[in-house]
């Protein structure tokens, strides 16, 4: 055992919360390696989306000048409210979105995240891919001393480990974070299609006047069908990614195929339009963990930490949870640095990582929507009655029939009385103050 | 024991499409590997190296600097030194340019560490001309052994080797001289799943990278373009076959079956045809 391999940190996964602690670690002067199973980091993602630059400006205060592939800045967002022929769509554009760098970018993970990995890599965090973490290692006292992996010879040793293994949390169980398998109930699926439009028919569809600027459109009601779930519509360089996540437990409970809704949400008389032409580069589906902030795994223990979506460090209702995985990684790996300098690994001393995240947006906010997944569940007339009804009303409002104002405003109060009764109304209110309330 | 074995990093063919409009290859977005061949050629090496106690691989490539992660992946499946050949003045080779380059490099590897062995794949899978490594063997007038499939016997000592190679009747055994090159079959080595250390030394290890003129010197007129006397005509994408017809014996009776299957036959000009008419179990 003279000459086992030995590292100051190890970190499990590539993805953001992983690459996040390795860099600030490295720039903290630790030996670190960092262990991903996909051939490159990204590989295993299937993200496009939002991505918020204010988590990596902490991490890497000099990201701009070091040219991340960000598809487009997002200039326009807002939502659409779909009833299965219309929509009502509330977009906010402002000129304040139009400075450099942007507040929030489009991203396609499998471009970002290998250049981020080589940002870690630059700052002397070694990199190794295609190799999966099999087991955590373990002293007499149960103190985790390193990772085995699927490689001949493949033990590493350090005196922490980061896990940010991501959703399928393996690793995280086996430490005794969390006590087992998420159920359907937390577990949200997202399907998912990238297509291919030249930038300039892209620009046009969107109104958007050139590459620096773009879309973020979340999108509710009959996109899910009525149930609880969104879609989204986000404008790429040169390509929309589009899909619909919901959770697992509705697909099951209504025997829906993701594809199918998928497919539905595309051929959706005011999306068509946008896609015509384009062509379908890519297709996939990947879980995100919605266990909210009751379910979250312990977050430290002897020699180990856990991040991102490993553990459940999503606001889904805001469509975030790759800033929140930099930043906890950021606080894992500034934890890692401190242990390192105080010579302590314990869970005690590592239970600063929480502290840190408690004090900062990520638990915050977790902590605010603890409430939002039960509550969207049992109230299924969000997505539903109350969208439809929003669009019949406007359809009622903008339309002109030859009768008198007066009835319309009474026909479209009957409506809201027939779908669900007002007291009915008032309390839904009520729930919705409360959940967002946290 | 110096084995020196030539790679080359192709698309990922599983991958790959053609332009409909220009009809060149794609390569935007597709994945890079090493030749799948040629990774069987690396491990072959390798086990060579286990299997005589001792000696030093050597992998070489000619290709962008991006090729150099192919290389990476030799050194991880056990290589110990890489060498990358990577010139924009190498650009534009065909088979007799990139045959004079990698012979010319060998020679000036084999004047450092003589070399005993030579491994190449036994094609590529993006030109599939199985060309150059043939190409090496006559330029450096060493015995060649194309195909072959397994190393039975190698005696440094005595300076011979007796290698397996598949033809289409089976496997001949040919005994040879060393130095010897070898392309190979997939079925020379098994590639083995590299093993942790060895990632984490390919990860840390930097090819060296061999220019047109340093450190050693090619000739001018040999290589990239200037050195390719291939004319590639066109290239196009074949149109695709419709389907056959299908006869059923039930319906129409074998007679009348074989009689539409001949008059088909002698339209397409196909002779000297007798029909045997028997029972087709």
């Amino acid at each position: 055992m003279t000459d086992r391999l030995t590292f100051d940190a190890i970190v499990v996964g590539a993805g953001p919360a992983g690459v996040a602690a390795a860099l600030t670690m490295a720039h903290g002067g630790l030996n670190v390696i960092i262990i991903e199973r996909g051939r490159f980091a990204g590989a295993k993602n299937l993200f496009g989306g939002v991505f918020y630059t204010h988590a990596l400006a902490d991490v890497l205060p000099d990201y701009w000048e070091r040219k991340p592939p960000f598809e487009r800045p997002v200039t326009e967002q807002g939502y659409w409210m779909l009833s299965p022929d219309s929509a009502i769509r509330v977009m906010h554009k402002s000129e304040r979105y139009l400075k450099e760098p942007a507040d929030a970018y489009t991203v396609l993970r499998a471009r970002f995240d290998p250049w981020f990995a080589e940002q870690a890599v630059a700052a002397g965090a070694l990199l190794i891919t295609r190799t999966t973490v099999t087991r955590l290692l373990k002293d007499e006292r149960g103190r985790v001393i390193g990772v085995d992996t699927d490689r001949p010879d493949g033990c590493v040793y350090a005196p922490v480990v980061i896990i940010a293994e991501g959703v399928n949390n393996l690793l995280t169980q086996q430490a005794g974070l969390i006590a087992s398998d998420l159920p359907p109930k937390y577990v949200a699926l997202a399907v998912k299609e990238y297509i291919n439009l030249p930038a300039k028919e892209l620009q046009t569809r969107f109104g958007l006047s050139g590459p620096r600027e773009g879309v973020a459109i979340d999108v509710f009601g009959d996109v899910t069908l009525g149930l609880p779930g969104t879609g989204f519509i986000y404008t790429d360089q040169s390509g929309i990614s589009i899909g619909v996540g919901m959770l697992l437990d509705e697909f099951v409970t209504h025997r829906l195929r993701p594809y199918e809704v998928l497919e539905r949400f595309k051929n959706h008389p005011v999306v068509r339009p946008y896609l015509e032409g384009g062509e379908v580069r890519e297709y996939g589906a990947h879980l995100i963990p919605e266990m909210g902030y009751d379910r979250m795994p312990k977050l430290a223990s002897d020699g180990v930490m856990v991040a991102g979506d490993a553990a459940g460090m999503v606001d889904a209702l805001h469509r975030e949870g790759t800033n929140l995985a930099i930043t906890a990684g950021k606080m894992a790996g500034e934890t890692a640095l401190a242990a390192h300098q105080a010579g302590d690994f314990s869970a005690a001393f590592l239970s600063r990582y929480r502290r840190s995240l408690e004090a900062s947006f990520v638990l915050k906010d977790m902590k605010q929507y603890r409430r939002m997944t039960d509550f969207l569940e049992s109230s299924p007339q969000f997505m539903g009655t109350y969208v439809n009804l929003l669009n019949e009303a406007a359809l009622r409002y903008f339309t002109a029939h030859g009768i008198p104002k007066r009835t319309m405003e009474h026909d479209i109060l009957k409506m809201v009385r027939e779908r669900r009764s007002f007291t009915g109304v008032a309390w839904d209110m009520l729930k919705l103050m409360r959940a967002m309330r946290g | 024991m110096h084995a020196v074995v030539a790679i080359k990093q192709v698309p990922d063919t599983s991958n790959v499409r053609i332009d409909p409009e220009t009809g060149t290859l794609i390569r935007e977005g597709v994945p890079a590997i090493v030749n799948p061949y040629d990774i069987h050629a690396v491990e072959a090496a390798v086990q060579l190296k286990e299997r005589l106690g001792g000696g030093q691989v050597t992998v070489i490539t000619m290709g962008p600097p991006k090729a150099a992660e192919a290389l990476l992946e030799c050194v991880e499946q056990g290589a110990d030194r890489a060498i990358l050949i990577s010139d924009r003045k190498f650009g534009g080779a065909d088979t007799l340019a990139t045959s004079y380059v990698l012979a010319h490099t060998i020679e000036a590897i084999n004047a450092e560490l003589p070399v005993d062995i030579i491994f190449f794949g036994k094609q590529a899978i993006d030109g599939d001309t199985a060309q150059v490594g043939p190409g090496v063997a006559t330029r450096l007038n060493i015995p060649l052994i194309t195909y072959a499939v397994a190393i039975e016997e190698f005696d440094l000592a005595a300076r011979r080797a007796v290698v397996h190679r598949r033809v289409e009747q089976g496997i001949e055994v040919l005994e040879t001289t060393l130095p010897v090159l070898l392309t190979v079959e997939k079925e020379i080595a098994p590639v083995r799943h590299a093993p942790l250390p060895r990632l984490i030394a390919a990860a840390r290890y930097q090819p060296e990278t061999w220019t047109a003129t340093s450190p050693v010197l090619f000739d001018p007129q040999q290589i990239g373009l200037k050195g390719s006397p291939t004319v590639v005509g066109k290239a196009y994408t074949p149109p695709p076959r419709s389907g056959g017809d299908v006869l059923s014996v039930a319906d129409l009776g074998l007679d009348a079956v074989v009689a539409r299957a001949m008059a088909v036959i002698g339209q397409a000009h196909v002779r000297d045809l007798q029909p045997v008419t028997g029972v087709v179990s």
